[in-house]
């Protein structure tokens, strides 16, 4: 069982409606290729993500939103800014430094 | 079924232009062909003007590539769809927050109220911002003809 099995994961941007469902499909095609089988993957706005992150163990964002999580942070979530949406390298790189991938 | 771009072609959801006097301008002519046909309110624009204002250029992608939007089911947005505009010089969005330049010449204008059409169109889009090859023909694309033969020649991978 990969670690991050059963994890909760939120992406997220500034309107949920764009950027956000981008990264979800990137993050989508990166949990696959690691059979990862995520308990929850939610895609919201700011406005939304902001008071929810804490509920969550890993939230994805642009990473100009990043500071927008400090609050999460502190109580254990997971917070990872990322360049470009659409790149599964860059992902996954940011998933292996904060040790939430296998091997 | 249509792909996006077929569809893009066939509702006259295209704009070419030369060059523009700032990225606002660029904003508000990237909705102008989804205005004409009523998927969009005439200041449908200002909302996502005032949307990177706020926020920051973080629609510009690489490659070019920009999408402007609001947010889904946004006031201005009237039906799903997306428009796409090829500007024939840069158009400077400034810096993001680290410093980085953001440069756009392809736009792809989201217009989100039916969330199941706006997912599909969606993936679509992550499939051409993701080719590479595609994305530099419709750098040169200078009609709609031209957009459909450069998706024939550069499919979008199908996956997802």
């Amino acid at each position: 069982m990969a670690k991050m099995d059963n994890k909760k994961f939120m992406v997220c941007c500034a309107n949920g409606a764009g950027s956000s469902l981008m990264m979800k499909m990137t993050l989508q095609k990166v949990l696959k290729k690691h059979n990862i089988n995520p308990a929850t993957l939610h895609h919201c706005a700011l406005a939304e993500g902001k008071s929810a992150a804490p509920q969550y163990d890993v939230v994805f964002c642009a990473r100009n939103f990043a500071n927008t999580f400090e609050d999460a942070k502190k109580k254990g979530t997971v917070v990872l800014g990322l360049r470009n949406i659409m790149s599964e390298q860059e992902m996954e790189k940011a998933m292996r430094e904060a040790d939430l991938l296998d091997g | 079924m249509a792909t996006l771009l077929q569809k893009i072609v066939e509702r006259g959801h295209y704009k070419f232009v030369d060059s523009v006097d700032s990225w606002q301008e660029a904003v508000k002519l990237s909705t102008e062909s989804m205005v004409k046909t009523g998927y969009v309110s005439e200041d449908y624009y200002q909302q996502i003007v005032d949307c990177i204002t706020k926020y920051g250029p973080y629609v510009v992608y690489d490659h070019y590539v920009a999408m402007p939007h609001s947010q889904e089911g946004a006031d201005g947005a009237k039906k799903t769809s997306v428009g796409f505009m090829l500007v024939k010089q840069d158009v400077d969005f400034g810096k993001d927050e680290d410093g980085e330049q953001k440069i756009a010449r392809l736009f792809f204008t989201l217009a989100a109220v039916d969330p199941d059409e706006h997912l599909d169109n969606m993936q679509q889009l992550m499939g051409i911002f993701t080719n590479e090859p595609l994305l530099d023909a419709l750098l040169e694309a200078r009609t709609p003809e031209d957009i459909l033969a450069a998706e024939a020649k550069y499919p979008p991978a199908e996956e997802i």
